[in-house]
């Protein structure tokens, strides 16, 4: 298994952006600014839990179901 | 559609806000920006604005100095007026007591009672907020991540200043000055606009990772694993002992792709490092060269005029260290000729507004 972090971040993107490049840009900025870095995860990336924890904490408080 | 700007550097608020009054002439003012120098008592002040302009919405915040077309001032006052075809809606919320709480969800309350729409649900091509922040409160990041949590209508905006006296600021509105509050602006401009971040900094290929951090201090005690000022001065090639002297040529910046999201250090404490914003355990931290603000910001501002087709007003929030570096270079006459031929104001900042909480930028609100 591996992969979850990069599959959260780009669930929150998606359905906070709803495809709007200029909104994906800025939904990236803020989770970077929330200690994220969008950058660093891809599909082989080992799941660290307390990052996968610190996403569904972020998806919550901003009203995305994942 | 009018956009108009004018200032007074007179000390004394009542022949101040009349020459104020006298240049903005007869245009029926929907709102009323403002940003004064602290030197001007802050509730006589605002009284005193709205007192002349019954008719409008006055906000704004005192300053660490003033940009108006053509000029950078200190111990003045900048105002815009808007009329009602350059704005079609306008609401201010005040958040007060935000050391203690942050009120972001009342105030986007009041903002979806009076537009009638969801703060999730605008549409961001039609609303445009302003964020004015009690500059030595320490509170917009989590004022910032609590907005960009609940809607993605991008405010952007500044923190108050009070002529680096680091005393007290404030923020006005309606006839009311505020410390230890935060202003939120929402409207629809009626032709469209945009916004500008920028910053002129050259990206070196040297990071910094922070360890261990005291976020609500915004102090990282650590980087890379060595204590902060050894690490950032180890990354620079200088001493740890002459690290501070390098702290506004050489901030680090959170990198988005291409473009840094600017933390200047403010101070060292011990082996640590104070910061104007915060900096979260775990962020990569790219170590920053400062470059040409006039050229860059020239230049981005050219682009963004570009895009939008042109702009009828430009709200300027400067950081303040950009006017002391600009000051040291000799150059605020030449950034302030950048702006000459679009009705501007603007202040120096302790701290801008975009998304996030940032140093060393200006964001600006560009008006069609």
């Amino acid at each position: 298994m591996g992969g979850q972090i990069k599959s959260l971040i780009d669930t929150i993107v998606e359905k906070r952006a709803g495809g709007d490049p200029l909104l994906e840009r800025t939904t990236k900025t803020k989770l970077m600014l929330k200690g994220i870095n969008v950058w660093k995860y891809s599909a082989d990336s080992e799941d660290e839990p307390e990052v996968i924890e610190r996403l569904k904490v972020i998806a919550k408080e901003i009203g995305i179901n994942l | 559609m009018a956009v108009k700007t004018t200032y007074s550097s007179n000390p004394q608020i009542y022949p101040a806000v009349n020459e104020i009054k006298e240049r903005i002439g007869n245009i029926k003012s929907k709102a009323i920006i403002y940003f004064a120098s602290s030197q001007y008592e802050p509730n006589e002040l605002a009284d005193t604005m709205q007192s002349a302009f019954p008719e409008a919405l006055t906000f704004g915040c005192t300053t660490a100095g003033e940009l108006i077309s053509g000029a950078m001032l200190k111990n003045s006052i900048v105002v815009m007026a808007f009329d009602g075809d350059s704005i079609s809606d306008i609401k201010a919320v005040v958040m007060k007591d935000i050391k203690r709480g942050n009120t972001v969800r009342e105030a986007f309350r009041c903002f979806e009672s009076h537009f009638g729409e969801s703060m999730m649900d605008m549409n961001v091509a039609n609303y445009a907020g302003i964020i004015l922040v009690d500059g030595l409160s320490g509170k917009e990041e989590e004022i910032m991540d609590t907005i960009g949590d609940l809607t993605n209508v991008m405010f952007v905006g500044g923190s108050a200043g009070d002529d680096l006296k680091f005393n007290s600021t404030y923020v006005f509105a309606k006839g009311k000055a505020y410390t230890n509050a935060a202003l939120l602006v929402l409207f629809k401009p009626a032709a469209g606009f945009s916004i500008l971040k920028t910053q002129s900094f050259d990206v070196l290929d040297r990071t910094l990772v922070a360890n261990k951090v005291n976020e609500a201090e915004r102090t990282v005690l650590e980087f890379n694993g060595k204590p902060a000022v050894e690490a950032y001065a180890g990354a620079l090639g200088v001493s740890p002992e002459t690290a501070d002297k390098y702290f506004m040529s050489n901030p680090v910046g959170l990198m988005m792709g291409d473009e840094p999201y600017v933390r200047s250090p403010q101070r060292v404490a011990g082996g640590k490092m104070v910061f104007y914003c915060n900096v979260l355990e775990g962020m990569e931290l790219s170590l920053l060269k400062s470059g040409d603000i006039v050229k860059k910001t020239r230049d981005d501002l050219t682009h963004a005029l570009e895009e939008l087709n042109g702009a009828s007003g430009i709200i300027n929030f400067h950081c303040i260290l950009r006017t002391l570096q600009l000051e040291n270079e000799d150059k605020p006459q030449e950034y302030a000729d950048i702006f000459t031929d679009i009705p501007t104001i603007g202040f120096s900042t302790y701290g801008e507004e975009y998304i996030g909480h940032i140093n060393q930028t200006s964001t600006m609100l560009l008006i069609k």
